[in-house]
């Protein structure tokens, strides 16, 4: 730990700024909260908005976990954890289970979050109707009169063009009946892991300075026609070459030379989980 | 000794973002009063909740004609008082009547639809409270219904039901009570009275 730097790298003014715009983005859910968004030293963009609400949130006895993309060892991950822990001192780990605060750039871990847990969500694109109106002036306006026909008919152009809604990821979901909301770019296989939470989301978009949250048991629904409904990827027939593990969010790997795909777990801690129960069943088996 | 600016005020934040989050739940700030050994012109959690939430950057009004505290929030957290219609934090004390409070609730700021984040949040201090109680709550944070008592009259929610019924325009409660227990009631939770048996 840096004697020089100031606990949790923030002065005291710029946690309060932030603690105050996540109480009101509780309270207010799926509306995005304005806030100040302090320089970092990270470049906006690279999960800024995550980590300044890591730091606001931080105390001596939480234990963290950041995740890149479902991987604790990716290069985001490993500098936001450095950053955090050399200027907090306090303990990080990968096993989802074990941490108090877990800061995440694009997915919901597999193993399901507890009520004394809090995730935080990096967002690049916090505004869900910026695809159809480029003017924040505007946007908020639609916001505030519940028009979300923008949003609408742009999936139902997609489905017109691809013949289903081809949002890979950041597919938009309405929050407690009122607010789209974009969920950041996790894969549609995260979005229902957001309805009815018990732990607390809490979402920081850093360049585009918005706090906003999920708070548990919220509603949360993915847009979706009637005759269209929402869809998860489906990973059906498929197991992770690694771990066996099944239902759980796939990355696909093709071999260069053979052109042969695997598949593997996109949670490397949730992998790495059922590898090591696995291995501890064979030794019991033979040994035991 | 001297309460913690970082640590303490730290424990403090995500005891009431942990109430916010989950409306009607009791968080303990017990171990964070320990350190506030000064003699407080109020209950000291509700001298807590201002030493984390406020500062220079944001605006407070108390009800109640109150020189010694509107000076020592002013001096401990920088914040400027400001009229009712202003502020961005009131305070409620146990002595204000019911009258003033309603009276008050009309007046304060409940932002507006394209920044609904501008409206007041309140720590109001009242007597003891459980999570068992008169009150039936739900909403965004509570899985089925939570139950709550805080003391304040049926007066007192008729007012709030009228200030958050344009929603996403409202206000935020935070309770804070003489066993050092904080509560939240957000804009989104409806409350409802129930009878006691």
């Amino acid at each position: 730990m840096k004697a020089n730097t100031h606990f949790a790298f923030f002065d005291e003014g710029s946690k309060k700024e932030i603690r105050r715009a996540t109480l009101k983005a509780v309270a207010i859910p799926g509306y995005q909260v304005p806030f100040a968004s302090r320089e970092m030293p990270i470049a906006r963009g690279w999960g800024t908005g995550g980590l300044q609400l890591t730091l606001s949130l931080i105390g001596k006895q939480d234990v963290l976990k950041v995740i890149d993309q479902g991987a604790d060892e990716s290069v985001n991950a490993v500098s936001i954890k450095k950053l955090v822990q050399k200027t907090t001192g306090i303990k990080v780990t990968e096993q989802t289970e074990k941490a108090d605060l877990i800061q995440s750039r694009h997915r919901i871990p597999e193993v399901p979050l507890t009520k004394d847990q809090i995730l935080v969500l990096q967002v690049p694109m916090p505004e869900p109707l910026r695809a159809v109106e480029a003017r924040e002036y505007m946007t908020k306006r639609m916001h505030s009169e519940d028009d979300y026909s923008g949003v609408w008919l742009m999936l139902f152009e997609q489905i017109m063009k691809y013949g289903k809604t081809a949002t890979a990821a950041d597919h938009p979901v309405y929050v407690n009946g009122r607010y789209v909301m974009a969920p950041s770019p996790i894969p549609r296989f995260d979005n229902p892991k957001m309805h009815q939470s018990e732990a607390l989301i809490l979402l920081g978009a850093g360049r585009e300075k918005k706090i906003y949250a999920v708070p548990p048991h919220t509603d949360v629904a993915s847009l979706a026609f009637e005759d269209y409904p929402f869809q998860k990827e489906s990973f059906e027939g498929i197991h992770c070459h690694l771990c066996g593990a099944e239902g759980v969010f796939m990355d696909e790997l093709v071999d260069q030379e053979t052109g042969k795909t695997t598949h593997q777990c996109n949670d490397t801690s949730f992998c790495m989980e059922q590898l090591n129960k696995q291995q501890k069943a064979e030794v019991a088996s033979v040994y035991g | 000794m001297a309460i913690d600016q970082i640590h303490d005020l730290q424990q403090v934040y995500r005891k009431i973002l942990h109430s916010m989050s989950r409306p009607g739940t009791l968080s303990s700030l017990e171990k964070e009063a320990k350190e506030l050994d000064y003699e407080q012109p109020c209950k000291k959690a509700t001298m807590l909740c201002a030493m984390t939430l406020l500062d220079a950057e944001v605006t407070f009004h108390i009800l109640a004609e109150n020189g010694r505290l509107i000076e020592r929030i002013s001096e401990y957290t920088s914040a400027k008082y400001a009229p009712i219609e202003e502020a961005d934090f009131i305070i409620i004390l146990e002595s204000d009547s019911k009258q003033a409070v309603s009276q008050a609730m009309q007046l304060c700021k409940i932002g507006n639809l394209i920044d609904p984040q501008l409206s007041s949040t309140w720590i109001i201090e009242s007597n003891r409270h459980t999570e068992t109680g008169n009150l039936m709550l739900s909403g965004p944070g509570i899985e089925h219904h939570a139950h709550l008592q805080t003391g304040m009259p049926d007066v007192f929610w008729q007012s709030r039901r009228s200030r958050i019924k344009e929603y996403p325009m409202g206000i935020d409660l935070i309770f804070v009570d003489d066993n050092l227990n904080v509560a939240c009631i957000p804009r989104t939770t409806s409350v409802t009275e129930t009878e006691v048996e």
